[in-house]
């Protein structure tokens, strides 16, 4: 019993002097970050340049675009120049100590490589995390504090509590099952020889892939005078006595000389026109002229849903109107509701931040374990640039020629499909049109599989370092 | 245990990009150094010298054969608590202060933070660099630089010291601190080894040595017996007069043939010194390192009390290894006394008064 408890007090006082051993050398690493200047050029350069966007950001002209445009920029910079302080430092600060031989002294002390690197990678994190929150709360009180500054009135500052400083979930319809049509459309061309001609060499499931998007466009298009309908079921809203958002963008088959769509929307259970029953729940209508390719929207009252939870939204091309509206797909047409706060969703956005710049640290351990630091730093920057456009890469390559496809598939697109989708995981996107950010995408579909890859390449990265020779060739 | 350091068939070879073997740094070494031994690796550049140390340390991997430091691999962590080890160069973080760095080391052992403190001062103290304590490493001399290096490796205070040409870029001040030390650690039963090509350093203090040429090892022994010329006899003698001079070179003549009679030149360390010194005592300004003789109190295996007074007994103590490494009469360094120490220590104070007299 008592050999038992020495032992648990050995194991517990080992694990303490093994963790103050990555804390001196991440110590030692915030110390060389900061006053080899890396950390403090980035820092003073956003210290600078936010409050000089939120000085020049106009947006649409008003207080919300302004806010707006400053969010979505700030938070961009705030992360771009992060992710490129990330890279730097925890490149120089792996391949410096090894080019410049301290780890002739350090790694002959009583440190285990791995500590070694992983107090490297934990003083880097800690940098971040530290100038991270110092430059987002900067955004965070600009924020909060510029319609102050602009003394907007109550009614317009409601509807910044509304569409901006809130974080909403967002409904977005089901797309139509055109499975059929697309069968029959595709027998058709095949029959009538069209095929070819229009698809030229294209496999077949890519051609059944572009005719679902034209069918399903076509399910999204409205003549003038045609109406639109789009139904919702099992609404379930945290504040009956809120609002809801209908957000919408217009494409249109040709520009009206004021480039303005005039409509009609119907917003309710409209389950009770059709069927001639006695109105339960309040129908809204609202006439609207809004800009083309620009994202608007509008609020009705929350008690529109009915208490079966079923919404329905409908869209009336105005006569007006000499041109067919496409509702673009996915964020063509959604409706929104509050589920949470604006601090706490700008929290999140922070925290997406975050996982990616641990992603970009362990690349930077991977790529300096093993490279130089300027070939390091130019696979980091390829890493970043590559995840940060992979959504526009894979759509670009994705309609192909046969053979082109074939190698396509086993290199860029596999190489793609590695790298974290940071495009998907961009805070701004949310924030700019106040939605949540749900807590499953922080950590379990974006966080989860970013740090699982960062811990693989972590791990990869510290099995190079532990495997290869400090010293050079010196005879 | 037999052996501090025992290196079996270690060889290390270099290749090249295509996995062609390139150099044959180390060749079939077949090293022992025994523990409480100053033993010395001497050879000219690129005779793999400071290849031999860093297979010892792990920080490069053997092509074949093995080294067993301490019982152990040099690269395991148990085995590093026991080493101290200082580079070629002396590698360290430009951006930290001498006492940030020495606090860094003393981490990476463990060191409860009061022991790091009491350590970091009087290494401080020793290696001269206190007054300069807070300024980062970066704006040192080579010289500076290596005071620190030799301070980071006696942070631990070691039993296996490693020491790769301590006194490269020093002056003759620390170089002869190092020697000084190294006595100081030998008479506490440590083992130290000296790698350097400067002769006269390793001669000074070396039990064996080793020759190294090619990566192999060319003479290996005691100093005194590899140093020793069995055929030639030298007498040291006071003040004679010419006349006694003559009968005993006449006499020595009937028996030996040829007789060289001539005043000892003193040696130009010693001279050098004994120059340095009074002009310490007169207080003259420096913004280099201000050198003291001093060894750490912890280092000296003493306990902590009146560091100074401890230091001048330490200096004070005759030096056995002076005595058995050479052939000719060495110059013992004058002992430094309690008052010129005092003059030794830098004090900012000092330098007002003088200022305002």
């Amino acid at each position: 019993m008592i050999s038992w408890s020495t032992g648990q007090r050995i194991s517990r006082t080992r694990g303490r002097v093994s963790m103050g051993k990555i804390l001196a050398v991440a110590t030692n690493t915030v110390r060389q970050v900061v006053r080899m200047r890396i950390a403090v050029v980035f820092f003073v350069l956003l210290l600078v340049i936010l409050p000089v966007l939120a000085a020049a950001s106009t947006g649409d002209g008003t207080v919300k675009g302004r806010l707006q445009t400053f969010v979505s920029y700030g938070l961009s910079l705030i992360g771009l120049l992060v992710s490129l302080l990330t890279i730097i430092a925890m490149t120089y600060t792996t391949t410096a100590d090894i080019v410049q031989c301290q780890v002739h002294t350090v790694l002959t002390k009583p440190i285990r490589r791995y500590q070694f690197i992983l107090g490297k990678f934990l003083g880097v994190m800690i940098v971040d995390v530290v100038v991270l929150a110092i430059m987002s709360g900067l955004v965070f009180g600009i924020t909060i504090y510029s319609p102050r500054l602009f003394r907007i009135d109550p009614e317009q500052m409601e509807q910044l509590n509304n569409e901006f400083f809130t974080a909403r979930n967002a409904l977005r319809p089901t797309e139509p099952d055109v499975s059929k049509e697309v069968e029959e459309l595709y027998q058709r061309l095949v029959t009538s020889q069209e095929l070819e001609q229009v698809f030229k060499g294209l496999p077949r499931e890519q051609v059944i892939a572009r005719l679902t998007q034209q069918k399903r466009l076509e399910k999204r298009a409205a003549s003038v005078g045609q109406e639109l309908m789009w139904e919702f079921h099992n609404v379930r809203l945290a504040d009956p006595n809120g609002s809801l958002f209908i957000r919408f963008k217009y494409n249109v088959s040709s520009n009206p000389i004021d480039l303005q769509i005039s409509s009609q929307w119907l917003v309710g259970d409209l389950r009770q026109l059709n069927q001639g029953v006695q109105v339960g729940t309040p129908i809204y209508r609202v006439e609207r002229k809004d800009p083309v390719r620009t994202f608007r929207e509008f609020a009705v009252p929350a008690d529109a849903v009915a208490k079966d939870g079923y919404l329905a939204v409908a869209f009336l091309n105005d006569l007006d109107n000499d041109t067919v509206v496409i509702f673009p797909l996915d964020e063509g047409l959604e409706v929104l509701y509050k589920a949470g706060g604006f601090t706490a969703n700008l929290l999140r956005g922070v925290l997406l931040i975050l996982v990616r710049l641990v992603f970009l640290a362990a690349v930077g351990v991977f790529a300096g374990s093993f490279l130089s630091f300027p070939v390091a730093i130019l696979l980091c920057l390829l890493v970043l640039f590559t995840g940060s456009t992979s959504g526009f890469i894979l759509e670009s390559f994705s309609f192909l020629g046969k053979n082109l496809s074939v190698i396509y598939d086993y290199t860029l697109k596999l190489l793609v499909q590695a790298l974290p989708r940071f495009d998907l995981m961009n805070p701004t996107k949310f924030l700019v049109s106040a939605r949540l950010i749900p807590w499953s995408l922080v950590l379990w579909q974006g966080g989860g599989p970013i740090l699982a890859k960062a811990l693989v390449l972590l791990a990869t990265g510290l099995w190079v370092f532990r495997s290869s020779e400090l010293a050079r060739t010196t005879v | 245990m037999q052996y501090a350091v025992q290196t079996i068939g270690l060889t290390k070879i270099f290749n090249d990009w295509w996995g062609r073997p390139k150099v044959r740094a180390v060749e079939e070494l077949n090293l022992t150094i025994r523990y409480n031994e100053v033993f010395g690796l001497l050879g000219p550049n690129g005779s793999g010298k400071s290849t031999t140390l860093k297979l010892l340390l792990g920080l490069l991997y053997p092509t074949k054969g093995r080294a067993i430091v301490l019982g152990g691999d040099g690269d395991d962590p148990k085995i590093n608590r026991r080493i101290g080890y200082l580079p070629e160069e002396s590698y360290l973080y430009r951006y930290l202060n001498p006492r940030e760095t020495l606090d860094f080391y003393g981490r990476l052992f463990g060191l409860p933070s009061k022991i790091r403190r009491e350590r970091t001062e009087a290494l401080l103290e020793m290696v001269g660099l206190k007054a300069v304590a807070n300024r980062p490493i970066g704006t040192f001399s080579k010289g500076m630089a290596r005071r620190i290096g030799l301070a980071q490796a006696l942070i631990n205070d070691p039993d296996l010291l490693i020491l790769d040409e301590p006194t490269s870029g020093l002056d003759p001040i620390g170089t002869k601190q190092i020697k000084d030390l190294i006595r100081t650690l030998a008479s506490r039963r440590k083992t130290i080894i000296l790698c350097s090509h400067l002769l006269a350093d390793v001669e000074d203090v070396c039990d064996r040595i080793a020759i190294l040429y090619g990566g192999r090892i060319r003479a290996e022994g005691p100093v005194k017996e590899l140093l020793q010329r069995s055929d030639r006899i030298q007498i040291s003698t006071g003040p004679v007069s010419q006349q006694t001079i003559e009968q005993i070179r006449q006499l020595l003549a009937q028996e030996a043939g040829q007789v060289d009679v001539s005043s000892p030149m003193e040696r130009l360390e010693s001279f050098f010194m004994r120059i340095v010194s009074e002009a310490q005592a007169r207080a003259q300004p420096t913004s280099g390192a201000i050198s003291t003789t001093q060894i750490g109190s912890f280092l000296a295996g003493q306990p902590s009390g009146d560091l100074l007074e401890r230091l001048t007994e330490s200096v004070e103590q005759p030096q056995p290894a002076t005595e058995q490494s050479a052939t000719r009469p060495i110059e013992t360094p004058t002992p430094v006394k309690q008052e010129i120490l005092d003059q030794l220590v830098y004090r900012p104070e000092d330098q007002q008064d003088k200022g305002q007299g």
